[in-house]
């Protein structure tokens, strides 16, 4: 059994006395698209924000591919990791966040290369070649001049994709990518996302209320609920035979409303 | 160098005592002029004929524009020209009021401002006068952010107050820049005027914050 | 853009006129227009240590590990809270008891700075707060190091932000500068009250000394003007 990408032990989110995860055991294998569905508050953006670091956890482990995240080895004992520790981890994931958070001082271009030059030391003809690249891959290498002020929102959301996926990331993290957006432009996003879906090549993590979106792209469905992971399953199971009274509950009021 | 505590008792604290009198003195009387001549500015600013709103409205520009010292020279050189005697620290507490004044229209504008348009209205459609609606209803609003503003100003005069020692006027840093020449030293003095407006700048504006909280629970509940 | 070219015409034509029918401004003009050169060099001078001090301690003040936060905060209180008359004194009058002489120069371009920069650094720390949160997310997501991202992504940024209070600033310290008079600089105020004791033409000298000084401030606030529209121009939609 090969070891999972990403590996949540015992962890515990607060803030302050209010607990955000409780406990949480939760792991994804190398490769599988999981989409966790949850009302709000439920917890899920929070397990995105602790892998990428944007915020800490009280206690329990992350291991990202078996390393641990927010600890470090230290002559065989758990410590609390060092930054440079973690800038390494780090390294292997990506988000793509709700509000898409493009530099607006730069073009989609240098929005793109920005980071691959002054983090990973690429040079600009390499890393322009790979941002245009994805930049097509996206359907926007027209736009590569243009300044986020000056694209759609399913346009910047795109852009912001590229960005990421620029990076070359092991895992993907997809914080409500499509709730920011006008419903006319979800479409032209959910494509790009289904297409790395299909591709296979990267771990994903998808927080979403597109539940006919997360039914179809998605390996595994995770329902969570006050902090903790309820039920989980494969899309068709949870979905169409959802065993959780709250999960049903939740079920039943969204797609009521969709 | 070694600081020479006799000094400081014996020659330094006596004499910045009656000075800091007229330091105190010269900030109350200029903030006193700056208040009401702010509001005065800032009813002709807001005037509706155009004569008076656009003249005011310059006047207010260029004493904000140029440096308070100039203007002090200005009326300490000029008044005497025109026949008006008066002591420097009369002078010195006019022009500084008036700098002042034009700096406190500004937030007296910004002040009523910050009201709702709708305030206004509703007056109109109580069929309130004039005074009853700034007094009762626009005045209280808009004190809550006048007050910090103006408390800040209050600050600003005392430590403009040394401009005054280029017109001699015997506030604290005349006085210190005296002893230094009389004695020789200047450390003692000049630390001694620095620690005082220091000292006198942070209990200001912990001042400030209890009239803030005060005027705030008072008038708005 | 439009008050400038009216408010300079006037000048010019003030001034054109003055020098025309009043043969005696010819007398203490030149005087104060050198004056005007002292002005304009201590002003360059005080603005770059101005602008350097705030940029460090504004960004020390909120990012800076704990000695350096402290350092800022110790800094940015003890000037903010000081007259600058004082500090100017202290500089020129009591520097050289400790053995340190500074030049009339040196002494008012490091008071005015360090004044001046104690207010800046509050002006830029909050800037940087007001670029928002998410702007950091991104970087983090990104896995910038934190010197890129302040350089790179939040200071750019920040700089939209700041410039209206950092002008509003550097026209309060070119008035300041008339100060640096107290210690025997030659600038505009100096040169006026000389010229006045010679000729006692008050009213003409002061004038135009206030002019002087209008036109100074004009000038940088036309100056912030086109900054920020420079910095600004990608927030502009096309179209």
């Amino acid at each position: 059994m090969t070891q999972p990408m990403i590996r949540f032990d015992k962890v515990l989110k607060a803030y302050g006395s209010l607990q955000v995860l409780k406990d949480l055991d939760f792991s994804v294998d190398k490769g599988e698209v999981v989409s966790i569905i949850g009302p709000s508050g439920s917890g899920k953006t929070t397990v995105l924000r602790v892998l990428m670091t944007l915020e800490g956890i009280q206690d329990g482990t992350i291991y990202v591919n078996e390393d641990p995240l927010n600890r470090m080895l230290v002559d065989g004992q758990l410590m609390d990791a060092s930054r440079a520790h973690i800038r390494r981890i780090r390294s292997k994931i990506g988000m793509v966040f709700q509000s898409f958070n493009l530099f607006p001082h730069m073009t989609a271009l240098q929005n793109c290369i920005e980071s691959p030059i002054y983090t990973q030391g690429k040079s600009k003809s390499e890393a322009t070649d790979e941002a245009m690249r994805l930049l097509n891959m996206v359907g926007l290498a027209d736009k590569a001049n243009h300044y986020p002020s000056q694209l759609s929102g399913g346009q910047q959301q795109r852009v912001a994709i590229a960005r990421t996926l620029a990076m070359h990331p092991e895992v993907l993290l997809f914080d409500e990518p499509t709730s920011a957006l006008d419903p006319e432009m979800v479409g032209e996003v959910l494509e790009v996302i289904r297409d790395l879906a299909e591709s296979g090549n990267y771990t994903m993590l998808l927080v979403t209320h597109q539940m006919g979106f997360a039914r179809e792209v998605s390996d595994r469905v995770c329902f969570f609920d006050g902090g903790r992971m309820v039920e989980q399953g494969k899309p068709d199971d949870l979905f169409g035979n959802p065993q959780n009274a709250r999960l049903k509950q939740f079920l039943s009021k969204v797609l009521e409303a969709g | 160098m070694d600081w020479d505590w006799t000094f400081t008792f014996d020659v330094v604290l006596p004499k910045m005592w009656a000075a800091a009198g007229v330091t105190v003195w010269a900030t109350v009387a200029s903030f006193a002029l700056a208040l009401v001549g702010g509001l005065i500015l800032m009813l002709l600013k807001t005037h509706r004929s155009a004569w008076v709103s656009r003249p005011a409205t310059e006047l207010i520009e260029v004493i904000r524009a140029t440096p308070l010292l100039v203007q002090i020279f200005f009326l300490f050189f000029l008044l005497p020209e025109i026949g008006i005697t008066l002591p420097p620290l009369t002078t010195g507490i006019l022009a500084i009021g008036l700098y002042n004044s034009a700096l406190c229209a500004e937030v007296y504008r910004a002040g009523f401002q910050a009201v709702p348009r709708g305030q206004w209205e509703a007056c109109i459609a109580l069929n309130m006068s004039t005074y009853r609606t700034y007094r009762d209803v626009i005045i209280p609003q808009s004190l809550p952010p006048i007050i910090p503003a103006l408390g800040n100003y209050l600050v600003a005069i005392f430590k403009e107050t040394p401009l005054l020692s280029f017109v001699a006027v015997a506030e604290i840093m005349q006085v210190s820049k005296l002893i230094g020449a009389e004695y020789y030293r200047f450390t003692e003095a000049i630390t001694i005027a620095g620690l005082f407006f220091l000292i006198m700048s942070l209990i200001a504006a912990l001042l400030i914050r209890i009239v803030e909280n005060y005027v705030k629970r008072s008038i708005l509940h | 853009m439009n008050r400038i070219a009216v408010v300079s015409a006037l000048i010019a034509f003030l001034v054109g006129v003055s020098v025309a029918t009043f043969s005696e401004v010819r007398m203490f003009l030149p005087a104060i227009l050198k004056g005007a050169v002292v002005t304009v060099q201590v002003s360059v001078l005080s603005i770059a240590l101005f602008l350097f001090m705030s940029v460090i301690s504004g960004i020390g003040r909120s990012h800076g590990n704990t000695a350096i936060r402290w350092i800022s905060t110790v800094y940015i209180e003890v000037f903010r809270g000081t007259s600058l008359l004082v500090i100017l004194f202290w500089m020129f009058f009591v520097m050289p008891e400790f053995g340190v002489t500074l030049s009339p120069l040196f002494a008012g371009v490091l008071a005015i700075g360090l004044n001046f920069g104690a207010y800046g650094a509050e002006v830029v720390r909050g800037a940087i707060s007001a670029v928002p949160r998410g702007q950091t997310e991104a970087t983090i997501a990104l896995n910038m190091s934190a010197y890129r991202r302040m350089t790179r992504i939040i200071l750019p940024q920040a700089i939209a932000i700041m410039i209206p209070g950092m002008s509003n600033l550097t026209i309060e310290l070119i008035k300041a500068t008339a100060l640096v008079s107290a210690v025997t600089l030659v600038d505009i105020t100096y040169a006026a009250v000389q010229q006045n004791q010679l000729h006692y033409r008050t009213v003409e000298i002061f004038t135009i000394t206030l002019l002087l000084y209008y036109c100074l401030a004009q000038f940088v606030r036309f100056g912030g003007e086109a900054l920020e529209d420079n910095y600004t121009r990608h927030l502009r939609r096309r179209g």
